[in-house]
């Protein structure tokens, strides 16, 4: 058979029958859109946050008693120094400062402004800095979240921190941090070590935990090692791990989803099977006159298979180009609160495009092999129809 | 709760192995009664529905062939994936080392494919004849590959909910380097005498393949199956991440390389795929396969070209070899 011809014949029939295909290309459309719509959510913040993480310290130190962190003493820095391949060693302060009226909370880090730091992301925040007028009076640094919600509250240039001895301190809202960090400075205060200390009532020789780089990855158990030995109540936190919890949670709400979304599948496999098989059933005729001008079962699979195609690839283009345009132009209204959960401030964040070849292929595939199981059999059962018995 | 289960990837495999598990059940069910029944010379309904009956069949295995064509390359994407959950794991290599199921999986899965192709071949040359000459042989053959397809599916399943994420796996550092000096390769070979017998036997399958010689081309195709695996594990492969010490099949999947290696494994593959097959339809069916034998060639040397050239390449850019 002429191939041009019969592609010819398959587009004239597809446009001829629009209004048959219209129906099974809405559904998928939905269902394509919603799916990757949560998938792309998920990989984009994924991609986001191992970004973010990648400029943050590779271990943080602190001291723990009954299981429970306590305050560190700041001795310990002097210790961490002294073993090799350790760089950029600064002492953090580091906790939740409660918003006692709405019960909602900042994350409060006080960094020694002077030292090194282990962040990348607070060094060139801090090399940005015009460290003589922030340092002049008492000031802090704030994330978008925060700026809006103190703003809300009428604290536009002040705000009064409750300190634990009743006293109350007043810091200078001296700028906001970048809105690029928002997925994790959102509700995230920076202000000078002396300060944080005093708003929450450490000793003077106390920080919460102690942060370091090792350069070389190689070296990473190593220094676990060494730390177990200098220290007996000891915690060490490192960045790898922190990646990989990242990683689970996001793979957890990614996977929930996915395991929901087969229910959603096979319905939809249900669905298709009848709609295909009352459809082919009124084309019997059709069928019937093209078997009869010698066409074999052969080349009527073939032709649905091809239509059948055309629909997945149409539907599929289409549910992937409008899922990319709700995400990542609109932002996800609705969806993105699923991800970024509003318990705290609310965040707002504008997802970065990310955009996976093994992703597409996975929502591909997770489309593309039901709906064709599904029309399998309806085409199968009209193709072999004898051209006699489909004219009656 | 198990995370692997939780990963995308694996979610969307499962399923496509399930949805293609299940047609492939209602073929072996059609392929049963075609056995029990079949007889051409009969001039009853039953025959004629029989007839239809084998199109489904054949439908459902082009069907799922081609998918398993796409699922295969995309197996080995899922459980590149996972490398980054399961500690120790730095790519494919160390995940399907996780538990006793991997190997044995991977294997089967690329033996079924290869089966299926000869299948679909031999439906060809079926279809073309009035009457239907080979169907016993191929729904038997066929009623073989799916007691094959059922233990895949059955290592598919045990493999993904065995995978353990507390215990550390191997990198392929050690699975496949030559930590204390012992030797990889098999047969006593070292590179040099690898790297001989590895352009050697690309001649040998080019010219059985070319001079028609159907069951000495099947065995080149094998052996050089083997040793194309061996010299781009131990020898190109070092080209490809210039380190001489990094010996990995399964790290040249992943983007620092641009996913080279489901360009050469795939170049490979199917390059043997199609010459054996085009050596056993020549010689057991007598059907001249011209275009199966010039496209294996191509691919096969495609396959040696691109290897070829990262040695040539890296050469070119530092003047020294590794």
């Amino acid at each position: 058979m002429n191939n041009n011809a019969f592609l010819h014949f398959l587009t004239l029939l597809l446009f001829k029958q629009k209004g048959k295909h219209i129906g099974a290309v809405l559904i998928s459309v939905i269902i394509i859109f919603l799916l990757s719509s949560v998938l792309f959510i998920s990989s984009s913040l994924q991609s986001m946050l191992l970004g973010t993480l990648e400029s943050q310290s590779d271990f943080t130190v602190s001291r723990v008693q009954a299981g429970k962190a306590i305050n560190t003493p700041s001795a310990w820095m002097d210790k961490v120094l002294e073993i090799n391949g350790i760089s950029q060693v600064a002492p953090r302060i580091y906790g939740r400062y409660f918003f006692a009226p709405r019960e909602e909370s900042f994350l409060l880090v006080g960094v020694d402004l002077f030292d090194e730091q282990s962040s990348k992301e607070l060094r060139s925040l801090v090399k940005g800095l015009d460290l003589k007028s922030f340092l002049s009076t008492d000031s802090m640094l704030v994330g978008e979240g925060v700026k809006t919600f103190l703003s809300e509250h009428y604290y536009k240039e002040y705000f009064s921190f409750k300190t634990p001895q009743g006293s109350f301190k007043k810091v200078k809202i001296h700028q906001a941090l970048p809105s690029g960090t928002n997925l994790i400075a959102n509700d995230m205060i920076i202000m000078p070590i002396e300060l944080a200390r005093e708003i929450f009532g450490l000793g003077e020789d106390e920080v919460t935990d102690i942060t370091f780089n090792v350069p070389n990855d190689a070296e990473w158990d190593n220094i676990i090692g060494k730390l177990h030995l200098l220290f007996y109540d000891v915690r060490v936190v490192e960045k790898r791990e922190i990646v990989k919890a990242y990683e689970n949670l996001y793979n957890y709400k990614g996977g929930l989803f996915l395991i929901l979304y087969l229910v959603a599948m096979v319905t939809f496999m249900l669905i298709l099977y009848q709609r295909y098989s009352m459809v082919y059933s009124t084309e019997r005729k059709e069928i019937g006159i093209l078997r009869a001008v010698g066409w074999s079962i052969k080349d009527i699979l073939k032709l649905k298979f091809y239509e059948t195609a055309v629909v997945v690839l149409v539907s599929f283009v289409l549910g992937v180009i409008l899922a990319y345009l709700y995400v990542f132009i609109w932002d996800a209204p609705l969806l993105s609160q699923i991800f970024l959960g509003g318990a705290n401030l609310p965040n707002h964040v504008s997802f970065v495009p990310v955009l996976e070849f093994g992703l597409l292929g996975s929502i591909f595939l997770f489309y593309a092999i039901p709906f064709l199981a599904a029309v399998l059999i309806p085409a199968w059962k009209i193709a072999v129809t004898p051209p006699k018995e489909a004219m009656l | 709760m198990n995370e692997i289960l939780l990963s995308n990837e694996v979610i969307v495999y499962l399923l496509s192995e399930t949805v293609l598990y299940f047609l492939l059940f209602i073929a072996f069910l059609a392929t049963i009664g075609l056995l029990k029944r079949w007889n051409f010379d009969a001039f009853t309904t039953e025959q004629f529905a029989l007839e239809n009956r084998s199109y489904l069949v054949m439908t459902i295995i082009f069907f799922v062939m081609m998918l398993k064509v796409v699922l295969l390359p995309y197996f080995v994407y899922t459980i590149d994936n996972l490398s980054d959950l399961i500690p120790g794991a730095m790519c494919g290599a160390g995940v399907v080392k996780a538990n006793e199921y991997g190997n044995p999986l991977l294997a089967l899965k690329i033996i079924i494919l290869f089966l299926s192709a000869l299948w679909l071949s031999m439906n060809s040359i079926d279809l073309k004849e009035k009457n239907y000459p080979y169907l016993k042989l191929k729904s038997w053959f066929f009623v073989l590959i799916f007691f094959l397809l059922s233990t895949e599916y059955l290592l598919d399943i045990l493999y993904f909910t065995h995978i353990e994420t507390t215990n550390p796996v191997s990198c392929c550092s050690v699975i496949f380097g030559q930590t204390g000096g012992a030797n990889g390769l098999p047969f006593g070979l070292d590179i040099p005498k690898l790297l001989i017998l590895f352009y050697l036997l690309f001649a040998l399958v080019v010219l059985t393949t070319v001079s028609e010689l159907a069951v000495m081309s099947i065995i080149a195709s094998l052996l050089f199956g083997v040793i194309a695996y061996y010299a781009v594990v131990y020898f190109f492969g070092t080209y490809i991440y210039e380190l001489p010490t990094h010996l990995c099949p399964f790290c040249m999947l992943q983007d620092h390389y641009f996913y080279v290696g489901y360009l050469l494994w795939g170049l490979l593959l199917l390059g043997l795929f199609l010459s054996i097959d085009a050596a056993i339809m020549q010689s057991f069916f007598k059907q001249p396969a011209k275009s199966l034998k010039r496209i294996s060639l191509l691919l096969l040397s495609l396959f040696v070209l691109l290897c070829s050239a990262y040695v040539a390449v890296y050469y070119l850019k530092n003047g020294v070899l590794l």
